[in-house]
């Protein structure tokens, strides 16, 4: 997570950088810190301090993790020659390392040599099974090819042992959505629900997973979640609010002919339709007809 | 003093819902720790200087610490419990390991400005 | 045994201030040195996915209010269904983390290097105190105590007529083992090597055991 102190230092230090007022290794050291991705300038300023010698020298050992760090940014960039010339000069430093065999591997995998990037990763993962981002980049590796259910296989087998790393829950969840396998999906949700309970965006998402799934005990469940997401955000997701107004007309649909057990929220969806009419008035008021026509449909099926 | 208390750390309470962010928790607790330590041995160093003995001495820890609590509960905006968990926490925390290192200070200083 | 002792000078600069100097540097000497010493250890998978079942079980006592009943029922069974949840640790077979530890000689290995960076400058330090000092007050509280802390304080000294206030040497080294960790944590960050000795001390008190934490 980038807080927003670190994003404005960030922000003033690049356009210091930028503007050739110095700096250059703090940049990319805060850069590396943060995980922020920023390949094109990393590249561009990186290779300006590795083709200094004087400047190279004066880092030290720090050196080594600026190589590596040029070629990781210089692969994301596709600038294949300047990421192998980085390598090169690490494995020559580091004939046995695992980490250089790591970047080795990533070249594989930017070249689009899929197979043997695989053995690679599968060779690195025999000596030391324990190395997340070898894992990861098995997992991207299967996603670019686009064999999702290996991908899923590859996320399965790393949350096995990493099983807080909640980004991987994340990423998980998007691949079973696009798979359109909503109850796994679901599954992961709840987890990223369970990890950060004050982040709306995840209530969000298991909401619309919930109302996708369907299913009257399903619908009911996704109200209150879109109902969550609201309280977190202070009522500024308009999503949230559509989602109430639908599934209250889904809830309504079930039930319809039944009696009427459902009233426990009974203005739950009017108060959303009155929200949204308010928000769309003051921000595209050329758009309040539609609105009121899309909501009106939807209280008219119900 | 009361170094830089971040305001990193949210328990949002949502109606009735408590959850608090561990890390941040953690990191505003240490810095309560380093600005009591930090603070014990500037205020043992002035108390040896000032030839503070027995009770006067104490009581002046007592008083330094007061002063901390309140300076850290001014850096929450009296809003402690979006920082910490309890008053205790804040009140309490690194008390009695300041001691020892206010003792030291406090002899140490004393030795040497008044003793010798 | 109200009259105040004259102290010499040359004590202070010759005892006192030189044995707070050498605390402070072999302190941060050792600090330097273990962490040189540190090896970098390959974690074990099993240790690994216990620490991240812990963290994710927290996360599931944590945050059970917001997930459905349902979801959260079937979390708890999967974490301590008594077959094979992944927090069930059947009656007998939960390892003692003292003998686990002995078993493992790259773990005890780390502790002795740990034990080792400890113990030979404290033992050192103490024998240099003791040859060097020894026999005569260096300092004076500023605090009157009483007549049970002359032991502790007045070591090294058999005279029952001074006053307990007045600090031998060999004391005045105590007192700068203990007060200094306060300094060192705020020169040296946070991991810094002296807090070892805290651990050292809750390990030895009781044998860690996630399962009993959990099974609240």
């Amino acid at each position: 997570m980038v807080t927003k102190t670190e994003e404005t230092q960030l922000n003033r230090l690049e356009s210091q950088v930028e503007h050739g007022g110095g700096g250059v290794w703090e940049y990319l050291c805060l850069v590396r810190k943060l995980k922020v991705r920023r390949s094109d300038k990393v590249l561009k300023h990186g290779l300006s301090i590795l083709n200094d010698p004087k400047k190279r020298s004066s880092l030290g050992p720090d050196e080594w993790t600026l190589y590596e760090q040029v070629a990781v940014a210089a692969m994301d960039c596709q600038c294949l020659d300047v990421a192998k010339d980085c390598i090169n000069v690490l494995h020559k430093r580091f004939p046995d390392s695992k980490r250089v065999g790591r970047l080795e591997a990533m070249l594989f995998e930017a070249k689009g040599s899929w197979e043997e990037a695989e053995k690679a990763y599968a060779s690195l993962l025999e000596d030391n099974s324990l190395d997340p981002v070898i894992h990861k980049r098995r997992v991207a590796l299967a996603k670019a090819q686009g064999n999702m259910l290996m991908a899923v296989e590859c996320l399965n087998k790393y949350l096995n042992i990493f099983m807080a790393d909640y980004d991987a829950w994340r990423e998980l969840a998007e691949i079973y959505i696009s798979l359109q396998m909503y109850k796994q999906a679901a599954f992961c949700y709840e987890e990223l629900v369970l990890s950060q309970p004050t982040v709306p965006l995840y209530h969000l998402a298991y909401a619309d997973v919930l109302y996708t799934l369907g299913g009257l005990e399903n619908l009911q469940t996704a109200r209150k979640y879109y109902s969550s997401t609201i309280d977190l955000t202070g009522g500024k997701n308009n999503r949230a609010l559509f989602g109430i107004c639908l599934c209250t007309s889904a809830i309504a649909q079930l039930t319809k002919g039944r009696n009427k057990e459902d009233k426990d929220s009974p203005d739950l969806s009017s108060l959303a339709a009155a929200a949204l009419e308010k928000v769309y008035k003051q921000g595209a008021s050329d758009k309040l007809p539609i609105l009121t026509l899309a909501l009106k449909n939807l209280r008219v099926s119900s | 003093m009361a170094g830089h208390t971040e305001s990193g750390a949210y328990d949002k309470s949502t109606n009735d819902l408590q959850t608090t962010n561990a890390e941040n928790l953690q990191s505003n607790m240490k810095v309560i720790y380093y600005s009591r330590t930090f603070l014990s041995i500037i205020a043992g160093v002035t108390a040896g200087i000032f030839g503070f003995t027995s009770v006067t001495g104490f009581i002046f820890y007592f008083l330094i610490m007061t002063i901390t609590s309140i300076g850290l509960l001014s850096k929450t905006k009296f809003t402690v419990y979006s920082y910490f968990e309890s008053w205790n926490q804040l009140v309490l925390d690194g008390f009695l390991g300041g001691l020892m290192s206010f003792v030291l200070f406090w002899t140490f200083a004393y030795d040497i400005v008044h003793i010798f | 045994m109200a009259e105040d002792l004259v102290l010499d000078t040359a004590i202070r600069d010759w005892v006192l201030i030189p044995l707070s100097v050498v605390m402070v540097l072999i302190g941060i000497l050792r600090h330097f040195v273990s962490k040189l010493m540190r090896s970098s250890q390959v974690p074990d998978p099993k240790i690994v996915k216990e620490g991240q079942v812990i963290v994710r079980a927290r996360n599931l006592r944590a945050g059970a209010n917001f997930i459905p009943p349902k979801a959260f029922r079937a979390r708890r069974v999967y974490f301590s269904n008594e077959e094979n949840g992944l927090l069930f640790v059947p009656k007998g077979q939960a390892q003692n983390a003292q003998a686990q530890m002995f078993s493992d000689p790259n773990m005890a290995m780390d502790m002795m290097k740990k034990n080792l960076s400890m113990i030979i400058p404290q033992t050192l330090t103490f024998a240099w105190v003791n040859f060097f000092f020894s026999g005569f007050v260096a300092a004076k509280i500023p605090f009157p105590l009483t007549q049970r802390f002359r032991s502790m304080l007045q070591n090294g000294i058999d005279l029952s007529t001074v006053d307990v206030s007045y600090v031998s040497s060999r004391s005045w080294y105590f007192l700068n083992l203990f007060g200094l960790r306060g300094l060192f944590s705020l020169i040296l960050g946070e991991e810094n090597a002296t807090d070892d000795t805290q651990r050292m001390m809750q390990m030895s008190g009781f044998g860690f055991d996630p399962s009993k934490i959990l099974c609240l």
